[in-house]
């Protein structure tokens, strides 16, 4: 990707559309695990166990302060851009699970990475990615950030209470350091 | 956006040549696979179309029957490739490859403009590894024809090839191709 992006060469840009439709026709192996970021078809890489393991945790604290209005979505499609359809490790959408039988959510209250290997990604394309959709289409932020950092032993979770905390209106309301 | 670090989905020949039979592209879509990755080829302006034109009449009448001169038609290159490039010279007829691309050509020509430098380094490295003895990039920019023969494996090449034999001639000079090295090609009559 690297060398290709200093050439003047251009990879096929897909539009979402055209990623949704190739996923209709089966045009990728079951097993495949694939994310649309900015028009590229980025691989996700395995994840081990410490990265299973945040997803677990954050699903059950997130779970625990939204509520039944609330679906907490693991690794499930997001329709964010024209050229985008990440499915971030944790994202928050409200409704009941029936609400996206026609298409996919776009605006989720709030997008959880748990980041090893990929923190790179996470904190650069993605963030700006996620961040272009909170300013452009909610206006006042309800971004809010949550660390969780593993020791290599054991999760740390830096979140502080998050007792009322099902609707930020202030960036960074609601997040502790 | 700029992606780094990641990987992006490789795909290879077969699953690309499926997403065409899929009508997966637009109609207008100039795209070719290269080592991998789904390449979008650049609108040609009307020197490279005019080059494109010219190489082709010469090396038809070079090469003469028993050939067949295609132009930006896909080609079969290995396994994660099918690139299409401006010239290609295939032994039999147009007919022989109506089921199957085409996989090894005596010789290709890319007319450069702007992908100079990936003609250059990535499909000739690419070209390199498939084997082709023959590969020229005719250059607009520097009215040069670049000849490049003999691939050898080369470590850190893009593609782990590259061309050991490498010669720059210029409008005045002809060039004979490998298989057919006893007709000399002006170089003047394939430039715009």
């Amino acid at each position: 990707v690297r060398e290709t992006a200093k050439s003047p060469v251009r990879t096929k840009r897909w539009t979402r559309l055209e990623y949704e439709r190739l996923i209709d026709l089966g045009a990728f192996a079951p097993d495949e695990r694939l994310e649309l970021l900015g028009g590229q078809l980025v691989v996700r890489e395995p994840q081990g166990r410490p990265h299973a393991t945040g997803i677990r945790l954050v699903a059950r604290a997130l779970r625990a302060v939204f509520g039944p209005d609330w679906n907490i979505e693991a690794h499930l499609p997001v329709a964010l851009d024209e050229e985008s359809e990440p499915e971030p490790d944790i994202a928050v959408v409200t409704g009941g699970p029936r609400d996206y039988i026609e298409s996919h959510p776009s605006r989720p209250e709030l997008v959880v990475e748990v980041a090893l290997a990929s923190l790179a990604l996470d904190r650069g394309e993605k963030a700006s990615l996620y961040a272009g959709l909170e300013w452009q289409t909610i206006g006042s932020s309800t971004w809010s950030r949550t660390s969780w950092r593993y020791t290599g032993s054991r999760w740390l979770t830096r979140t502080g209470p998050m007792a009322g905390a099902t609707r930020r209106r202030q960036p960074f309301a609601g997040a502790t350091r | 956006m700029a992606v780094s670090s990641v990987r992006t989905k490789h795909w290879t020949r077969v699953e690309y040549e499926r997403l065409i039979d899929l009508g997966a592209f637009r109609p207008g879509e100039r795209l070719e696979l290269v080592g991998g990755a789904v390449v979008v080829r650049e609108p040609q302006g009307g020197p490279h179309a005019t080059a494109v034109g010219l190489t082709e009449d010469a090396l038809r009448q070079a090469f003469g029957a028993g050939w067949t001169v295609r132009t930006h038609s896909p080609i079969a290159l290995d396994e994660d490739s099918e690139p299409e490039p401006d010239i290609a010279v295939v032994p039999g007829s147009r007919r022989d490859h109506r089921r199957v691309h085409p996989s090894h050509p005596v010789l290709i020509v890319e007319v450069a403009d702007s992908s100079l430098e990936f003609d250059r380094r990535e499909k000739a490295s690419l070209y390199a590894r498939a084997g082709i003895a023959d590969y020229w990039i005719l250059n607009l920019g520097g009215q040069a024809l670049e000849v490049y023969r003999e691939p050898v494996p080369a470590p850190y090449a893009r593609y782990g090839h590259r061309y050991g034999a490498t010669i720059t001639l210029s409008a005045g000079d002809t060039v004979c191709p490998l298989s057919a090295p006893t007709v000399a090609v002006l170089v003047a009559d394939l430039l715009p």
